[in-house]
């Protein structure tokens, strides 16, 4: 039914699921990378918040920080709407979806990491959220100039070796995901990963992990 | 599969690139973070107006996503932004909105008088509705005698036409007026009871 061309990096369509023009479809490697989203997320729905231990430095005395249900519920669903964007950005055969996508991802991200009510951890997070808002920009500008240069935005169509995609396109569309799924770097700040949220904070980073391998193969694969 | 008008698009995407240039400059200059916050919307213009260059039917169905997406990020940040600077105030009153403030007086005497002209059974619906909205908006004292005195002249006034209608009938049309005037009176009156018996101290 489908097949795809560029075989070299992803490996032939395992399956598809045609909406339309919008042909969702995984292959040997979204499917590895879809599986690892859902078992991130999976984790994520079944395991219960991690209670961070804090010592007092000098003597015997610690204490347990304790995690409202309401704030444990916000960020259980947050990640779990992360995860499922995650997984539909996997999926996407479609690359204005995938964008999508990534923006959800984004959103989720920045609701996961804000739900913390702790002022550094509130500022970290509205820093993120600025540079998710500005990285729209280069992410949709790139599906835009994707859709202006070759006509459409079907990777079926994209991924064959006739229609060529500007390397502008792809740079802006890298650039898009790296601003949207960029916890690696607001993560070098300890407030984030010391922030008792585990284990939804873990989606923060498997969300840009795979976002980011998919998005290089896309890039590739035009 | 370069589209025709290619040197239009390269002119506004050039156009576009140096607005989204300027955007980053200013947020780049800014340092107060609500005002980061607003001129991110800035870039979000930029980058809907670079899917609107494309300007095909496609371009025009992902502009609202684009757009939605814009707003759901701006939302979700003025909640972030709010909640890091602990800009919560406690609502004083269950209908805390500025205009009640301002609004009620200039509106309720507009459906007073037009009530006024109306006359009769509208024209009292009309105004009670524009006294229940002065009343609503203003905590008032409640002061139901007054509405008691209205009541009292309003019968007053219809009895009076209906005598006439008995016994000078040639004079009807006076009547009628009387008698709208003391419909609406009453109209009126009761509707305002309906927008001020709401209990408390003063009842």
């Amino acid at each position: 039914m489908y097949e795809l061309v560029n075989t070299n990096i992803e490996g032939q369509a395992l399956f598809s699921i045609p909406f339309g023009d919008i042909v969702d479809y995984l292959t040997p490697y979204t499917a590895i990378l879809f599986t690892f989203a859902l078992v991130f997320t999976v984790i994520a729905i079944i395991s219960k918040p991690e209670r961070q231990v804090d010592i007092a430095f000098g003597g015997d005395a610690y204490y347990t920080k304790d995690i409202s249900k309401k704030q444990m519920r916000f960020q259980r669903f947050m990640a779990t709407a992360c995860g499922l964007a995650t997984m539909g950005g996997v999926l996407s055969g479609d690359v204005f979806n995938f964008t999508l996508f990534t923006a959800m991802v984004g959103i989720a991200n920045i609701g996961i990491v804000a739900s913390v009510k702790n002022k550094h951890i509130l500022d970290n997070a509205f820093e993120y959220g600025i540079l998710a808002m500005v990285g729209t920009m280069p992410l949709f500008g790139g599906a835009a100039i994707v859709l202006a240069s070759t006509g459409t935005l079907s990777m079926w169509i994209l991924f064959t070796p006739v229609v060529a995609v500007p390397l502008v396109a792809k740079l802006l569309l890298v650039i898009g995901v790296l601003a949207e799924g960029m916890a690696p770097v607001y993560v070098a700040k300890a407030e984030i990963t010391r922030a008792p949220g585990a284990p939804y904070i873990l989606m923060v980073h498997v969300s840009s992990l795979v976002m980011f391998l998919r998005v290089i193969e896309i890039v590739v694969s035009m | 599969m370069i589209p025709a008008f290619f040197s239009d698009y390269s002119l506004g995407l050039f156009i576009a690139f140096v607005c989204v240039i300027i955007a980053f400059y200013a947020m780049l200059k800014e340092t107060d973070d609500l005002h980061r916050l607003l001129l991110t919307d800035l870039v979000e213009v930029v980058t809907l107006s670079i899917i609107a260059l494309v300007g095909t039917d496609l371009a025009e169905a992902l502009i609202l996503p684009g757009l939605v997406v814009g707003i759901a990020e701006i939302l979700a940040m003025s909640e972030l932004y709010i909640e890091k600077e602990s800009l919560f105030k406690i609502p004083e009153n269950f209908l805390d909105i500025e205009v009640m403030e301002t609004a009620p007086k200039i509106l309720s005497s507009l459906m007073l008088l037009y009530g006024i002209v109306l006359s009769g059974f509208t024209g009292g619906a009309v105004a009670g509705l524009g006294l229940v909205f002065y009343f609503m908006c203003r905590k008032n004292s409640e002061r139901t005698e007054i509405l008691e005195t209205v009541s009292g002249y309003a019968w007053a006034l219809w009895v009076l036409a209906f005598i006439i209608f008995m016994t000078l009938p040639q004079y009807w049309f006076f009547a009628i007026i009387l008698a709208g005037t003391g419909v609406f009176a009453k109209v009126a009156a009761k509707m305002t009871i309906v927008g001020t018996m709401r209990g408390g101290n003063d009842v």
